[in-house]
């Protein structure tokens, strides 16, 4: 395949990195060039695929990134002082005595949501729930708010629109998608800051999971 | 760089040019945007019919003529959408469902591929792609160069066209 110093913009204009005039250029570069557009379909293929099958793929690299953590912190262990031993092993002792104290007073509470990697991501123990479109921004109101369904069945989706930070509209379902209304697209404006979340549910209206709030803007036309 | 007027061959439109207008024009209307396909359908009907008047001279490159009209053609397409969205019907199932065969038989032989990658490489992926980590912060984690990162990613594209065609 030939080589072209094009190839290098391709992953960041397909993740919408690229500003306005790199992104035409390389848009009219493509037109031009098939190398590179035979490439970026290549490319674009294989990122749908791994966005969308990612779970199920990357089981292996879950685990193994869990345990460069623990290798990191034994690393770090070992550059400590005795004197910074000691703090630490007191702090730790405070640390247990705190847990201990705090967990039986949350049973009964609301479960507990950490923060993942992905920007995007929030999630309970081993119920996550991943926004996949859209997360960037749009030329246009797109119909489709899509997430990555949970492994258990019997959940309740809830999503939520929001507008500078006030929610504009809220709908429930049970796919792991939602189509806008019209009345609800013609409320989003071009230039206007949107965010989204999906918040799942049990049977029994328990909250299971929440994804984070994802911001998008709807592009001015020309 | 591109041909001039006297060498278009209209086929060649339709052969070459057609995946091109569909990618340009699924990207910026979105894929799941019902009526994609006739706006590329139109594009190279005007592309077309512009050749056979002439309007083509030969000033740009083919493919810079044709950019220009899919670029108009969206443009179009999304003032168009904005005004008439107060009567606009629901979307229809999206899309063809052939392609949506051929497309998951594919997506499930690319996901075997993936999972017979070496895990230096699949790492690479997960992080890249999945994770979305800029070059820079894959090579970090990695404790690698990024251009090491983008040797990685550029070889397991290849291995993975060969898993696929195999």
């Amino acid at each position: 395949m030939k080589k072209c110093n094009f190839k290098v913009l391709i992953d960041d204009y397909l993740f919408n990195r690229l500003d306005e005039d790199k992104k035409e250029e390389f848009e009219e570069h493509y037109f031009n060039c098939p190398s590179c557009f035979e490439k970026m379909a290549e490319r674009n293929e294989l990122i749908a695929v791994v966005k969308s099958k990612g779970q199920t793929i990357f089981k292996d690299e879950y685990i193994a990134e869990a345990a460069k953590g623990e290798t990191w912190l034994e690393k770090i262990t070992s550059f400590l002082t005795p004197r910074q031993w000691a703090l630490s092993t007191v702090s730790a002792v405070l640390l247990l005595v705190a847990i201990f104290y705090v967990i039986p007073n949350l049973k009964t509470t609301t479960p507990q949501f950490y923060i993942n990697e992905d920007a995007f991501t929030v999630r309970t123990a081993d119920n996550k729930i991943t926004l996949i479109s859209p997360i960037i921004d749009m030329k246009t109101v797109q119909s489709k708010f899509e997430w990555v369904k949970l492994d258990r069945e019997d959940v309740e989706y809830k999503v939520y629109i929001y507008n500078n930070g006030d929610m504009l509209w809220s709908e429930t379902t049970k796919e792991n998608f939602i189509v806008l209304p019209e009345e609800v697209k013609l409320l989003m404006t071009a230039g206007e800051k949107y965010s989204w979340q999906v918040k799942a549910f049990s049977p029994e209206g328990t909250i299971i999971s929440i994804s984070g709030k994802v911001r998008f803007k709807i592009h001015k036309g020309e | 760089m591109g041909k001039n007027k006297k060498e278009i061959d209209l086929e060649e439109i339709h052969t070459k040019y057609r995946p091109i207008v569909s990618f340009r024009v699924r990207k910026s209307l979105g894929s799941f945007t019902p009526d994609w396909e006739d706006v590329v359908n139109e594009i190279i009907i005007n592309v077309i019919e512009k050749i056979k008047k002439g309007e083509f001279r030969g000033e740009s490159s083919i493919g810079t003529f044709i950019y220009t009209i899919t670029s108009r053609r969206i443009i179009d397409h999304i003032r168009q959408k904005s005004k008439v969205l107060k009567h606009a019907p629901e979307p229809v199932a999206y899309p063809d469902p052939h392609l949506q065969v051929e497309n998951k038989e594919r997506a499930e032989l690319m996901t075997e591929a993936i999972q017979k990658l070496k895990p230096k490489y699949r790492e690479v992926l997960y992080l890249y792609y999945y994770k979305e980590l800029s070059r820079e912060e894959v090579a970090q984690k990695l404790g690698i160069t990024s251009r090491r990162v983008s040797e990685r990613v550029n070889y397991s594209q290849k291995l993975l066209k060969k898993l696929i065609t195999k």
